[in-house]
C-alpha cells in the first residue's frame, strides 16, 4: 500500500513536572483513514492529540504534518494546516449562531474585512443539508441546540473549512443513544468526503463501526495496533482488558498486531 | 413555546431584541414620568438640546467601552484617559497659541497609547483587567495632576473657531457633539454586526478557549480593542474640555461609573459574550435624562443618584428575569433538537 502519512509524530515524550505523560510514541494517519485512538483513563490519548494540535509543546520528538516537520505547533498553525479539533461542546459560542460558528475564525469577508453574511448563510445551510441538520434555521443561536446538533455543527465547520483532519476527543460523550448513532454518521460522512480524522473515546462500541484502524495507548506508550477488519468488537474488548490488566497484548491476536517495538 | 427562530416578522424581531425592546420601554416611561411631572420644561426644546450636549461625554466612552466589555473585560482608566487626551491638546495649542488640529491629533495618540498599555498590560503580562486598569487609572490621573500642579487651562480664547465648531459648535441649536455620538455609535454598531473584527470580540467573549482553537489571535483583538477605546475615550474628553473652554485636571472621574452603568443598563451583561451598542446609547440616555429631569421638576439634586440607583437595579432586574425565561426555553429547545 502506497498511502501517504498525513501527519506522523515520531518519539514524542511530555512530561507534566515529574509525570512522564508520553514516553516516546510514534503514531502516523493516512489519507482518508479514520483511526480510532483507545485506551484506559490516562493512556495519553488527549495529551498526544492536544500535542498534535499544539495545545501543548512535546519535550522530545517531532511532527511531520503533509512533510513538513515541526518541533512543535500552535492551535493557528494547526488550523492552517488544515486540522481541526472537535471536543465536547467546547469549540462553540454558545450565543452566536449556527451559520457564524460554522465559520468561526476563517469567516468569507470582502478585502477589507467585511463579513459575506448572506453568502455564509447560504453555504453553513448547505453543509448542514449534508449531515441532515436542518431542523433548526441557520440563525438559531447553538446555545439552543441538543449535544448531538452541536457537534453535527462542529463537523459541518470541519467540512466547510476544508480540513484535512478532523480530531474528535469524546465527541459521543454524554449523549443519547440516537445522537451517538447521528455523530457516527457524521464520522462516515467525513470518510466519504476523502477526509481523515482521529477518533478517541472510551467506548470501543463507539469507536467500531466506523474507524479503518485502532491504536491503543497505555500509560504512555502505545502498545498495540489492529486493524478493524482482523478483529471482532468482542476481540477488541478482551485485548482492551488484558492490557488494562496486564499491560500486554493476549498471544493469540500477538500476531495480528501491527506494532512491533524497535528492541525487544 | 414555538420555536422563536422560524418566526417571521414583528414577533420574531420582538423575540430576537428582546433586550433592546425592554430598555426602549424603560427610556419611554423615564420620559413620561417626568413629563408629566413637569410639562413645561419637557416640551421647551432647550431641555432636550441640554441633555444632547452633555449626554455625549458619557455615551462616547460608554460606546467604545461596550467592545471591552463584550470581550469579558473591562476598563476603569478611561476615566483618566478622558483627561489625558485633552490635556496634551491644550498643552500643545498653548504652545502653538492657535487651535491647530496637530493639538486634537496628539491628544488622540495619547488615549491610543494609554489603552495599548492597557491592552498589553493584560494580554502580555496576564494582569486581570480590573486590576490593570486601576493601576492605568491612578498613573494617567497623577500624570494630569503633576503636570498641571491641579490647575486648569483655559481654553475660551480659541472660542468660535472652526475646529471648536466642528466638534462642539451648535447646528441649529442642537450640539454638534451629540452627532458625533450618532456617528461613532453607528461606526462601532458596524464593527460589531458586520466586520470580521466584531465578531471576534464576540467569540473572545463567549468561549476564549474556542477562539484560540479556530486560530483567532485573542491578544492582538484585545489589544486593538484597548487601544480604540483609549482613543475613543480621549476623544471625549476633548470635546467635554472644548465644550466647557477650560481644561481641568478632574475632567473624567465623573463619567467612569456613568459609562460602565449605561453599557450594563444597555443590556451587556459583565460576563461578556453578548450586548449591543444601542443598549449602551439608550442606557447613557437613560442616565442623563434622569438628570436632567431631577433638576428641571425642581426637587433637590441630591436625588439624581438614588433615582439613578433605582433605575440600574430595575433594568437589571428586568434583564434578569428575561434571561431566567430564555433558560427554560433553551432546556425545551434541547429536548426539541435531539
Amino acid at each position: 500500500m502506497a498511502e501517504k502519512n498525513i501527519v506522523e509524530m515520531h518519539n514524542i515524550v511530555k512530561r507534566f513536572g515529574a509525570v512522564v505523560a508520553l514516553k516516546g510514541v510514534d503514531f502516523y494517519v493516512r489519507e482518508n483513514e479514520i483511526v480510532g485512538l483507545v485506551g484506559d483513563n490516562g493512556a495519553g490519548k488527549s495529551t498526544l492529540v492536544k500535542i498534535l494540535f499544539g495545545i501543548y509543546a512535546p519535550d522530545e520528538g517531532e511532527i511531520i504534518i503533509k512533510g513538513k516537520r515541526f518541533k512543535r505547533l500552535t492551535p493557528k498553525k494547526a488550523y492552517e494546516l488544515g486540522i481541526v479539533l472537535i471536543h465536547q461542546e467546547r469549540t462553540l459560542c454558545e450565543n452566536h449562531p449556527i451559520w457564524r460558528n460554522v465559520f468561526m475564525g476563517r469567516e468569507l469577508t470582502n478585502r477589507y474585512g467585511f463579513l459575506k453574511i448572506k453568502k455564509m448563510k447560504e453555504l453553513a445551510y448547505k453543509s448542514l443539508a449534508a449531515l441532515e441538520l436542518t431542523k433548526m434555521p441557520v440563525d438559531t443561536p447553538v446555545k439552543y441546540l441538543s449535544g448531538g446538533y452541536k457537534q453535527g455543527v462542529q463537523i459541518s465547520r470541519a467540512l466547510t473549512f476544508e480540513a484535512d483532519l478532523v480530531i474528535l476527543d469524546e465527541p459521543t460523550i454524554a449523549l443519547s443513544l440516537a445522537e451517538v448513532q447521528k455523530v457516527l454518521e457524521y464520522v462516515r460522512e467525513l470518510k466519504r468526503k476523502g477526509k481523515s480524522a482521529i477518533f478517541i473515546s472510551h467506548n470501543i462500541y463507539h469507536v467500531y463501526p466506523v474507524v479503518d484502524r485502532f491504536v491503543i495507548l497505555n500509560r504512555g506508550e502505545v502498545v498495540a495496533e489492529f486493524y478493524k477488519k482482523d478483529l471482532t468488537p468482542e476481540d477488541l474488548s478482551e485485548i482492551m482488558i488484558s492490557i488494562a490488566r496486564t499491560g500486554k497484548v493476549p498471544k493469540e491476536y500477538e500476531e495480528l498486531n501491527l506494532y512491533k517495538k524497535a528492541s525487544p | 413555546m414555538a420555536d422563536i427562530y422560524k418566526m417571521h416578522g414583528i414577533k420574531k424581531i420582538f423575540y430576537e431584541f428582546k433586550l433592546q425592546f425592554v430598555i426602549t420601554i424603560i427610556f419611554l416611561m423615564i420620559w413620561l414620568a417626568f413629563y408629566l411631572l413637569n410639562p413645561p420644561a419637557f416640551s421647551n426644546t432647550f431641555t432636550y438640546t441640554s441633555i444632547m450636549g452633555v449626554a455625549p461625554f458619557t455615551i462616547i466612552p460608554a460606546i467604545s467601552l461596550t467592545l471591552i466589555i463584550i470581550a469579558g473585560e473591562i476598563d476603569l482608566s478611561f476615566a483618566s484617559v478622558m483627561a489625558l487626551g485633552p490635556l496634551v491638546m491644550a498643552l500643545t495649542w498653548q504652545a502653538f497659541g492657535e487651535p491647530t488640529p496637530l493639538g486634537i491629533l496628539l491628544g488622540l495618540l495619547a488615549g491610543l497609547g494609554a489603552g495599548l498599555l492597557n491592552g498589553i498590560l493584560i494580554t502580555k503580562l496576564g494582569i486581570p483587567s480590573l486590576i490593570a486598569t486601576i493601576g492605568t487609572l491612578f498613573l494617567w490621573r497623577g500624570v494630569v495632576l503633576v503636570v498641571t500642579e491641579g490647575f486648569s487651562i483655559p481654553l475660551g480664547e480659541f472660542r468660535n473657531t472652526l475646529i471648536y465648531n466642528v466638534f462642539v459648535g451648535r447646528v441649529y441649536g442642537v450640539p454638534v457633539q451629540f452627532f458625533w455620538a450618532i456617528v461613532l455609535a453607528i461606526i462601532f454598531w458596524i464593527i460589531l454586526n458586520r466586520h470580521k473584527f466584531g465578531a471576534y470580540i464576540y467569540y473572545i467573549g463567549d468561549n476564549r478557549t474556542a477562539a484560540r482553537m479556530v486560530g483567532i489571535n485573542v491578544d492582538r483583538v484585545l489589544i486593538i480593542a484597548y487601544a480604540i477605546h483609549g482613543m475613543v475615550a480621549a476623544f471625549a474628553g476633548i470635546l467635554d474640555s472644548l465644550e466647557m473652554a477650560t481644561f481641568w485636571p478632574a475632567l473624567g472621574d465623573i463619567y467612569m461609573l456613568k459609562s460602565i452603568a449605561s453599557v450594563v443598563i444597555g443590556g451587556t451583561p459583565v460576563t461578556g459574550g453578548i450586548g449591543t451598542i444601542y443598549g449602551t446609547f439608550l442606557g447613557g440616555m437613560i442616565l442623563e435624562f434622569i438628570e436632567m429631569g431631577v433638576l428641571a421638576s425642581g426637587v433637590s439634586g441630591f436625588w439624581i443618584r438614588l433615582v439613578h440607583g433605582v433605575v440600574i437595579i430595575i433594568a437589571l432586574a428586568a434583564q434578569g428575569v428575561i434571561r431566567k425565561g430564555e433558560l427554560a426555553r433553551i432546556r425545551i429547545m434541547r429536548l426539541l433538537t435531539t
